[in-house]
């Protein structure tokens, strides 16, 4: 039996250069002029290249919500966005959202209402939480509760992930 | 022993002092790290699950751009294994020979300079196998079985002789999946090393044991060692133990003389970092028409891997639950071509529950017996083999006020008697006897000239509030305002703490700083015994107390001083003290030591046509001892509770049963709950401190876990009138 995992390539030829991209990305207001492997994702991006580690990276496919962030007012997952492909849009992530040390409401309630544990899937609650607001999403607890579900949080916080968001939409 | 008074701190459902950090992105995780010339590292997995590796080539990847270097087992050094831990063994070195024990076993490291370039470099490496016949089934008669593999084995009374007096006998067999652990955080390590010194970022629940470990491996003083984990991305026991990647990072750092940084993937956080083996379990139990228990007989069988340890003991809880005279558990495990099992949240307990709590369900039911009554009717007063009594035990008033909360009276007995429209609706309950496990721990509590206090230990926060709570305690021990109190952990360098783990790092710890601020308090009075101006002169530590910043004599707050003055007057920059603490022996106390206990009602509604099941309530009521901080407590239970509706709704880790690969190894394909699956939920403390230590807690990381299976398939049954044996309970085994 023969298992080979491997690219199709004449054997001993050199795998080429990967093609790099210049990019300028907008985030939190500040322009960034990054050259960039053209495979690095937005997430990796905000990461690696800019040090913005508040997103989070969970699976890296786009199944967790981990790295949610916001793009021209919605909810991107940055990890299935190819950085190269942001330029000129609007990139909002959680560091932005407090100001001179002051929390925003929505941070202010997730602490309040104890909307995590770990703390690794909370960036991107709030991220998410944020938006779903500003998309005029959180009308109800069912719409909390069905727009809130591409986030996962494992330690299970969802009932107080929940009441906050409440909270903060006033009816809590 | 000075017990711990109730003050204004401890108890109270105080913010985490994290919090701030973790709403705002700054809280740093093991992967959120980076270092000036840090290189990045990519693991390329066997895929096969037994045989050998022919041959392997890694010659592309090498000339693949950015590629440093790549190791296999033709080119990595020999590596010890890993010592002995409090948890049993370390799982195999990796890269040792070319052996393939399981799917997805790391067959090379690739480093390159950027993360790109070792995914892409990996995919370059070339293996052939000569592949065996792998087994992977638990009733694989080939398995090789291993009998009572911790000893914990039990037998009382006679259970032949209590079956022929039970009136009703109930038996069946029950399995569970394997679930995989999945904390959200990819588990991440780097690695660099100056000389032969080494620092350690790691998603570990347990830095001691990481320092430990590479000393062992790399041939290293302990000394030369730093393990850093201040934030970890969630663990559930997936960083109890020294994995096999940490040791590649580790190794490839040494080799390419750079910082090193592997973050591991999803799928390979299926096969690396441990899961919760799957289990067949028979269990049998006898009863007398009055619902008296009279005989239990419970046997499990658990899956391990080929050359490592495991800890399940899932018969076991068995034993420990019900006053029956007439017990027997047995366990065993079969080695199979399987990654590495570890412990997952409620490791043994979370399965083994399942078949007890269903089969005492069963009886009640057979008996004619409200299934609360038949639990209160053959409750354990005292110990059931030791014969002592519990530290603390407030089980019947877990069941009694959980009850009463949920609204149990309302249950009609009959199954499928209550409806609401279309719904089927069913009450269950589960209780829960948690063992208690305790380790030695230490801890160093200092106050400063500006009276403010720093108490660290080198534990980890893998979420259940141990910053806040250890800054709770410690507040509260040395009378000072939390603001004042600074609570450190996750550094190897800070004194030994065991693992986050067992429910019982919280017990362990906690008395560990009491001991700390009773000694540092002891050392301000002995700083004073001789000083005329001290009105704390010749005091005695049990003749003082400590209230805002100060010392005083008891009943006398004018007779004392602050902190502040003392060490001013002696020109003192700070004052420390080391606590330590040792867990407690049951037969010096003359006490059986007690975990958590818990009851867990559950309300279940089920469509018939759809087979849709949706959990609607769920009320928790537990025992947890002393409970430090109210809201994080809670959330423990919380999440113990979606941890337990993920186990019996959704979790099942599948493996393709002719390679041995994991075939749902992704967030997409593995299910777990979402926001919408969790209803909003009810938790009780009920209780008070547990008598067995100082602090008096229990511990509540898992409680919350255990029982919320059993309870979903008792209140299924009563549903449906449909006895459900096997996790996860699924669409399919609904349709009427
Ligand atoms: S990391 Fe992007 S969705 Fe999981
Ligand atoms: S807080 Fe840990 S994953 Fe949500």
């Amino acid at each position: 039996m023969k298992h080979v995992e491997t690219e199709a390539r004449p054997a001993g030829q050199a795998p080429p250069e990967a093609p790099h991209v210049d990019v300028t990305l907008n985030v939190n207001g500040t322009l960034h002029r990054l050259r960039l492997d053209a495979r690095v994702t937005l997430l990796d991006a905000l990461r690696d290249h800019l040090g913005l580690t508040g997103a989070k990276k969970g699976c890296d496919q786009g199944a967790c919500g981990a790295c949610t962030v916001m793009v021209d007012g919605r909810r991107v997952v940055s990890c299935l966005a190819l950085a190269a492909q942001y330029e000129g849009r609007e990139i909002t992530t959680v560091e932005s959202l407090s100001v001179d040390g002051e929390l925003h409401p929505m941070q202010a309630a997730f602490a309040r209402h104890d909307a995590f544990q770990c703390g690794y899937c909370t960036p991107g609650q709030i991220m998410s939480a944020v938006c779903l607001i500003a998309e005029g999403r959180a009308n109800s607890e069912e719409d909390i509760r069905e727009f809130m579900s591409g986030n996962i949080c494992r330690c299970g916080a969802y009932p107080n992930i929940r009441a906050a968001i409440r909270e903060v939409t006033g009816e809590g | 022993m000075t017990t711990l008074e109730t003050g204004r701190t401890v108890g109270a459902g105080l913010d985490r002092v994290d919090a701030p950090l973790k709403v705002t992105g700054d809280a740093q995780y093991p992967n959120d790290y980076s270092y000036p010339g840090m290189a990045h590292a990519a693991l390329v997995r066997s895929t096969i699950a037994a045989g050998r590796i022919r041959s392997i080539d890694v010659t592309q990847a090498l000339a693949a751009p950015g590629v440093l270097t790549v190791i296999t087992h033709l080119t990595a050094p020999k590596l010890e294994r890993g010592p002995m831990t409090l948890l049993g063994g370390s799982p195999p070195a990796p890269l040792q020979d070319d052996r393939i024990l399981h799917y997805g076993q790391h067959i090379a490291i690739v480093v390159a300079e950027t993360a790109e370039q070792a995914r892409h470099a990996a995919r370059l490496v070339r293996a052939e196998y000569e592949a065996a016949e792998a087994m992977l089934d638990l009733n694989d008669p080939r398995a090789q079985i291993v009998e009572n593999p911790w000893g914990l084995d039990t037998e009382r009374g006679d259970v032949d002789a209590g079956f022929a007096q039970a009136d009703v006998v109930v038996e069946g067999t029950f399995t569970t999946p394997d679930n995989t652990n999945n904390p959200l955080g990819l588990m991440a390590t780097i690695a660099f090393w100056h000389g032969d010194s080494l620092t350690v970022h790691d998603s570990t629940q347990w830095p001691h044991n990481v320092r430990t470990s590479l000393a062992t491996i790399f041939k290293i003083p302990e000394s030369g060692i730093r393990v850093l984990a201040p934030f970890v991305g969630g663990g559930f026991g997936a960083g109890l133990r020294v994995w096999p990647h940490v040791i590649l990072t580790v190794l490839a750092a040494r080799e390419v003389n750079r910082p090193v940084k592997l973050v591991l993937t999803r799928p390979e956080m299926f096969t690396s970092v441990g899961h919760r083996p799957n289990s067949v379990q028979q269990i049998k139990v006898g009863a007398t028409r009055g619902g008296d228990l009279v005989a239990i007989e419970h046997h499990g069988i658990s899956s391990v891997a080929m050359e490592d340890d495991d800890y399940e003991p899932v018969s076991f809880c068995s034993a420990v639950s019900y006053a029956c005279p007439n017990v027997l558990t047995r366990d065993r495990q079969a080695r199979l071509n399987i990654p590495c099992p570890g412990s997952m949240r409620a490791p043994a307990e979370g399965q083994g529950n399942f078949a007890l709590e269903s089969a005492i369900d069963e009886v009640a039911h057979a008996v004619g017996m409200d299934p609360l009554e038949i639990r209160l009717r053959n409750y354990a007063e005292q110990h059931p083999f030791l014969n002592l009594p519990w530290s603390s035990k407030a089980l019947r008033e877990c069941y009694l006020q959980g009850a009463e909360r949920f609204g149990w009276s309302r249950r009609t007995p009959e199954p499928g008697s209550m409806r609401d429209g279309r719904w089927l609706v069913g009450y269950g309950l589960a209780g829960v006897s948690y063992p208690f496990y305790q380790v030695p721990c230490q801890a160093r509590a200092s106050v400063r000239r500006d009276g403010s206090a720093y108490v660290r230990s080198a534990a980890t926060d893998i979420g259940t509030g141990t910053y806040t709570v250890m800054t709770q305690l410690a507040a509260e021990l040395l009378g000072l305002d939390i603001t004042r109190v600074r609570f450190d952990l996750g550094d190897s360098d800070m004194p030994y703490a065991p693992q986050a783990g067992g429910s019982g790092l919280t017990g362990a710890l906690g008395n560990a700083v009491h001991a700390a601020c009773r000694r540092l308090v002891r050392e301000f009075l002995d700083v004073v015994r001789d000083d005329a101006a001290s009105p704390l002169r010749r005091a005695a530590l049990d003749e003082v107390t400590v209230t805002d910043g100060r010392i005083h004599r008891v009943g006398d707050p004018g007779q004392g001083e602050s902190y502040v003055d003392i060490l001013a007057r002696h020109s003192l920059e700070e004052l420390s003290a080391d606590g330590r603490s040792t867990p407690p022996q049951a037969e010096e106390l003359g006490m059986a030591l007690s975990g958590a206990f818990g009851a867990k009602f559950v309300e279940v509604r089920i469509d018939p046509e759809l087979g849709l099941l949706r959990v609607a309530r769920v009320v928790s009521a537990i025992d947890g001892g002393r409970i430090l901080n109210e809201k994080t407590a809670t959330s423990q239970i919380i999440g113990g509770t979606v941890g337990g509706i993920s186990q019996a709704l959704f979790e099942e880790t599948a493996t393709d049963e002719v390679t041995g690969r994991i075939a749902n190894a992704t967030f997409g394909d593995y299910l777990m709950p979402v926001n919408a699956d969790v209803p909003d939920m009810e938790v009780l403390f009920v209780g008070g401190p547990d008598r067995a230590t100082a602090v008096g807690t229990k511990g509540v990381g898992e409680v919350g876990l255990v029982g919320i299976a059993a309870a979903i398939g008792n209140a299924v049954y009563h549903a449906t009138g449909r006895r459900l044996r096997s996790l996860p309970i699924t669409i399919d085994q609904l349709m009427l």
